[in-house]
């Protein structure tokens, strides 16, 4: 024992130990993004299964049908007749056919600012008192008057109608159902559920007039569609890439296939084959929405609240009605009628790679954590780097490290980045496209200029250059490890485009130099951000009016992940390539 | 010409950290009570949201402690009801914890100036030249992020901190008497710096004045005892009149520390095993953990009998990792005192790693507690675990300060073994 512990001390001392680190670096990276390439394979994810015991889906019988059909049809009827009206006169009808059941009605006015654009609307919702309950708990069922895609909810508005005088009937729910019906999908939830936890903005937005007890979960219903349909989209993700309990996707998974047989799909993957290639595609695209964090649907506004909600949505030629897509609502409210406490047995952080597969935290995390170890070991290396002596032989002593300037270079860095976060959220729409093209110029041009700026001030030294490098890729692996644990995909992307980051350095040679200069262009966060939008065919105009939306109006947080993380990391990394070239 | 200079920039930091908390206290009304509702600046023992509730029970003549959330000392409530209502003014109660801390710092200042980290009156460091100066410590305390967020947050520990201090500070400069009277304050007001005395007495008996020298070792400490106990006493007495002719609030403020009936979380270790423990074993651990607690002292004390702000120092770490309710005041308590040493960095071995640990949890603590509180979808041991990792950073710069002292001393001892590696065994 004694022997092998000196000759781990002397292995300690061995010059070769720190030419380690940096192929540990890129091992950590390849090792991340093999590991997410392996996860929909059999053996790494899971076949879905419901854990929480008390929702026993699809084990009811559901009596929605028959002559509730007429009434179907009669209130689509109504609801053609509102399409040209405007929101207070839908909402007064709608009041009134809520009314109409002996259901208590609210109503609630919210304005909203963004971009120098104004949103505002008034939410009509109805409180169905629960004959079993007692007011303590309640679910919520939403149908907005606009779809996701700016329709007309024809259907979605009508079905709710429907559900409520029929549930009026039933005896047995336990807990109150909100019915709520938003003028639109995206704003007028978000107003509704903070006024309902009193975490609004007075100012902008009415506090509810009726409110019931704790929400155990929202169903939304997106229905524009005309035809039959073939199967169910599940859209399930939050704002922020909170995602609802998986219990919740799987009952409806179930109830809608195992008792209706409708088959469901998620992330729009129509046609799955269940082959490697569709699992991989319905994952990445789960990863691009959660990473985005945009909310996706007027349930996304309930995940933050902890109110597990996911949007159901018809699509595709089928023979399947509205009445079997009210079955499958009833269903799965008898199931959340049953919950005897919130939802918390199953998973909350989840990628599906089909409707009954999925991989767990546990398995995919370490894939993001490995990325943001790749910034930390690499950060410790430097820091051991800079205090050892450059010349061999030199006195045994550690270097003496100079702090400051590094410090005072990252901090800096940093606190500029406050500028395009406030830039890009208080600007109004006209301007943002110029903003963000001198943006884009600046940024581009701002590291040399850093650079010219630190090499007249001082002549840095290496260990200027690697204690820099240190401290910010410390700072980007601590804050991508946090990340991780919060938005798994925002922080995996960030930590592969940030990669580049980690192994870049100045350099005597003019090539080199020139290729590093190519891939710091390609990498940085304007560039990649101009690219996303110009391969998925938006304009960049749009890309900022919704990010600005996203921020003013649910709290997304990705802008600050992109401007106050990344791109602080970016130009400390492109400085320090263009600081000119020392004795190495 | 040079003190001029110093003069200046002196007034400079504390202008400065003044201006920045001013700053932060005007232009986000709101982050102070969002600070104040932080489990990592807040405890049960120093929360001001509970001192406020202490308060409105106190101005409406009944018991403070009745309402089952205040346990923290009387005599804050007559200071704090002397200040404007706090809703209306706020600006009044944060001019008085911006003093508070900018006193600190002077402390800090008066101590790092004193030279006793590099040369006590029995020892000597070799390494002495490289030492800190009294501003930069100074500074290094007041833009401490640590410092700024339970300034901005005010904690109620911030009174103690500064007492702490000018305990420390007083004994430096040769008076015994004040330094006995402010450890008293300290501990009155905290309870557990009343830990800090023996190392504070040896301090003092080393550095006393010429003039009123007391030879005797056992003399001296005994006056040092008495004085404190006397003014202890004074303190608990004036207490006992305040809160209407009544003890309850031994029980109700160092009864709580004591037995650890309030289980809110923290960023120390006590709360989760006390959480978990079954009742009969309860009495037991308890007592455990504070043997635990107090075992520190005489050990270090004797073992570093020539350097007691050492002791100190290390007793500060050793505190705000395993005390009942520590916050993130006391660590930076700890990293002001850390910052004295600054000729011993070289042979410390782990500071970059300690330094990476504490980072880490400072962004993991907030997430992984948004996680269980908010999003619901962690559980405890999320942030309990990051509460392990943030006492194992902090346990880190403890042990290395600790090596880095021992070592200094060996050194001496022993030249012939300066600069090699040496293996513990």
């Amino acid at each position: 024992m004694p022997r092998l512990l000196s000759t781990a001390l002397s292995l300690r001392r061995d010059p070769r130990l720190l030419k380690i680190p940096p192929y540990v670096s890129a091992l950590c990276i390849v090792i991340g993004v093999v590991w997410l390439l392996l996860l929909p394979l059999d053996n790494y994810s899971r076949r879905t299964y419901v854990s929480e015991n008390a929702l026993l889906p699809g084990q009811v019988h559901t009596y929605f049908g028959g002559s509730e059909q007429h009434i179907f049809r009669a209130f689509r009827h109504e609801v053609d007749l509102l399409a040209s009206k405007n929101n207070y006169e839908v909402n007064d009808k709608l009041e009134t056919i809520l009314t109409g059941f002996g259901v208590k009605v609210g109503r609630q006015n919210y304005t909203y600012h963004s971009a120098g654009e104004t949103y505002s609307g008034e939410n009509v919702y109805g409180i169905l008192q629960a004959p079993r309950g007692d007011a303590t708990e309640a679910i919520v069922l939403v149908a907005a008057w606009k779809s996701i895609d700016e329709q007309l909810n024809r259907n979605g508005v009508a079905l709710v109608l429907t559900l409520a005088r029929y549930f009026k009937r039933w005896s047995l729910w336990s807990k109150d159902i909100i019915l709520l019906l938003p003028p639109d999908s995206t704003t007028g939830t978000q107003a509704w559920v903070d006024a309902y936890h009193d975490a609004h903005d007075s100012e902008h937005i009415a506090p509810l007039p009726l409110k019931s007890g704790a929400l155990q979960g929202a169903l939304a219903i997106d229905y524009p569609h005309e035809e039959r349909y073939h199967e169910l989209h599940i859209i399930y993700d939050g704002t922020n890439g909170q995602l609802p309990n998986l219990d919740l996707i799987n009952s409806i998974v179930n109830i809608a296939g195992g008792q209706m047989g409708i088959e469901t799909i998620v992330q729009q993957m129509t046609g799955h084959t269940d082959s490697y290639h569709d699992r991989l595609q319905t994952m990445l695209r789960g990863m691009l929405y959660q990473g985005l964090g945009y909310p996706t649907g007027p349930h996304s506004s309930f995940i933050p609240y902890h109110v597990d909600a996911v949007t159901l949505q018809p699509t595709g030629q089928g023979w399947h009605d509205e009445m079997a897509m009210g079955r499958v609502v009833e269903g799965s409210f008898r199931s959340l009628n049953n919950l005897l406490e919130h939802l918390h047995q199953s998973f909350f952080f989840y990628l599906l790679m089909q409707k009954n597969r999925f991989v767990s935290i546990g398995t995919y995390l370490p894939s993001a954590m490995l990325l943001a170890a790749n910034f930390t070991i690499m950060a410790i290396f430097l820091w051991v780097k800079s205090g050892q002596p450059i010349e061999k032989g030199a006195s045994d002593e550690s270097k003496e490290r100079n702090l400051l300037s590094p410090l005072a270079l990252v901090a800096t860095c940093h606190a500029i980045s406050a500028i395009p976060l406030f830039v890009f959220n208080h600007l109004d729409i006209k301007t943002l496209p110029l903003a963000f093209e001198i943006f884009s110029t600046s940024s581009t041009a701002l590291p040399a200029v850093f650079s010219l700026a630190i090499a007249s001030l001082h002549k840095p030294s290496l260990q200027y250059f690697q204690l820099t490098k240190s401290f910010s890729l410390l700072i980007l692996g601590v804050s991508l490890a946090t990340l991780s644990t919060l938005n798994f995909s925002l922080a995996f992307l960030v930590g592969l485009l940030a990669s580049p980051l980690t192994f870049l350095q100045p350099t005597n040679s003019r090539a080199t130099r020139w290729v590093f200069v190519a891939l710091l262009i390609l990498t940085s966060p304007p560039v990649v951000i101009s690219t996303a939008a110009w391969t998925s065919g938006l304009t960049m105009s749009g890309v900022l009016k919704a990010a600005s939306l996203g921020w003013n109006v649910w709290g997304m947080y990705t802008p600050v992940v992109i401007w106050c993380v990344w791109w602080p990391a970016w130009l400390i990394g492109a400085t320090n390539t263009l600081i000119p070239a020392f004795q190495m | 010409m040079s003190t001029t200079v110093t003069l200046q920039s002196k007034v400079g930091v504390f202008a400065g950290a003044a201006l920045l908390r001013l700053v932060l206290f005007a232009a986000f009304p709101s982050l102070p009570d969002l600070l104040t509702g932080r489990v990592e600046i807040s405890t049960p023992v120093t929360s001001f949201k509970r001192l406020q509730e202490g308060l409105f029970l106190y101005n409406h003549n009944v018991s403070p402690y009745d309402g089952g959330v205040f346990h923290q000392a009387p005599l804050l409530l007559p200071l704090f009801s002397l200040l404007p209502d706090v809703k209306n003014w706020p600006i009044f109660t944060a001019l008085l914890y911006i003093l508070v801390d900018l006193l600190s710092a002077y402390a800090l200042l008066v101590i790092a100036d004193s030279g006793e980290a590099g040369q006590s009156k029995h020892f000597t460091s070799p390494r002495r030249a490289k030492r800190s100066s009294g501003l930069l410590v100074a500074a290094a305390f007041l833009f401490n992020p640590y410092t700024i967020a339970s300034c901005i947050g005010r904690s109620t520990s911030a009174f103690t901190n500064c007492a702490i201090l000018f305990a420390i500070a007083k004994a430096l400069s040769g008076s015994p008497f004040n330094s006995m009277v402010a450890i008293s304050f300290a501990s009155y007001l905290s309870m557990y710096p009343i830990l800090l005395l023996p190392p504070l007495v040896l301090l003092a008996y080393d550095r006393q004045s010429d003039k009123r020298r007391i030879d005797s070792a056992v003399q001296f400490s005994l006056r040092a005892i008495l004085i404190a106990a006397t003014c202890i006493s004074l303190l608990l007495a004036m207490s006992f009149a305040l809160t209407g002719n009544s003890w309850d609030f031994l029980a109700r403020t160092y009864g709580i520390q004591l037995t650890l009936s309030d289980l809110t979380p923290t960023v120390g270790l006590w709360w989760y095993f006390f959480i978990e423990i079954f009742d009969s074993f309860r009495a037991f651990f308890l007592a455990v953990f504070w043997l635990h607690l107090v075992i520190y002292v005489g050990g270090l004390s004797i073992r570093l009998r020539t350097q007691p702000l050492a002791v100190l120092t290390i007793l500060l770490g050793i505190f705000a990792v395993f005390k009942p309710y520590p916050s993130i005041s006391d660590t930076s308590l700890f990293l002001a005192m850390l910052a004295l040493y600054r000729h011993l960095y070289p042979i410390m071995r782990y500071t970059y790693v300690a330094s990476a640990t504490m980072l880490y949890a400072t962004f993991l603590g907030p997430a992984f507690y948004h996680l269980w509180i908010y999003a619901g979808s962690g559980n405890a041991n999320f942030f309990y675990a990051i509460t392990l990792v943030w006492s194992l950073g902090q346990s880190l710069f403890v042990s290395d300060l600790t090596f880095a002292v021992l070592r200094d001393e060996w050194e001496v001892e022993r030249p012939d073994m300066v600069g090699k590696e040496i293996r513990q065994i």
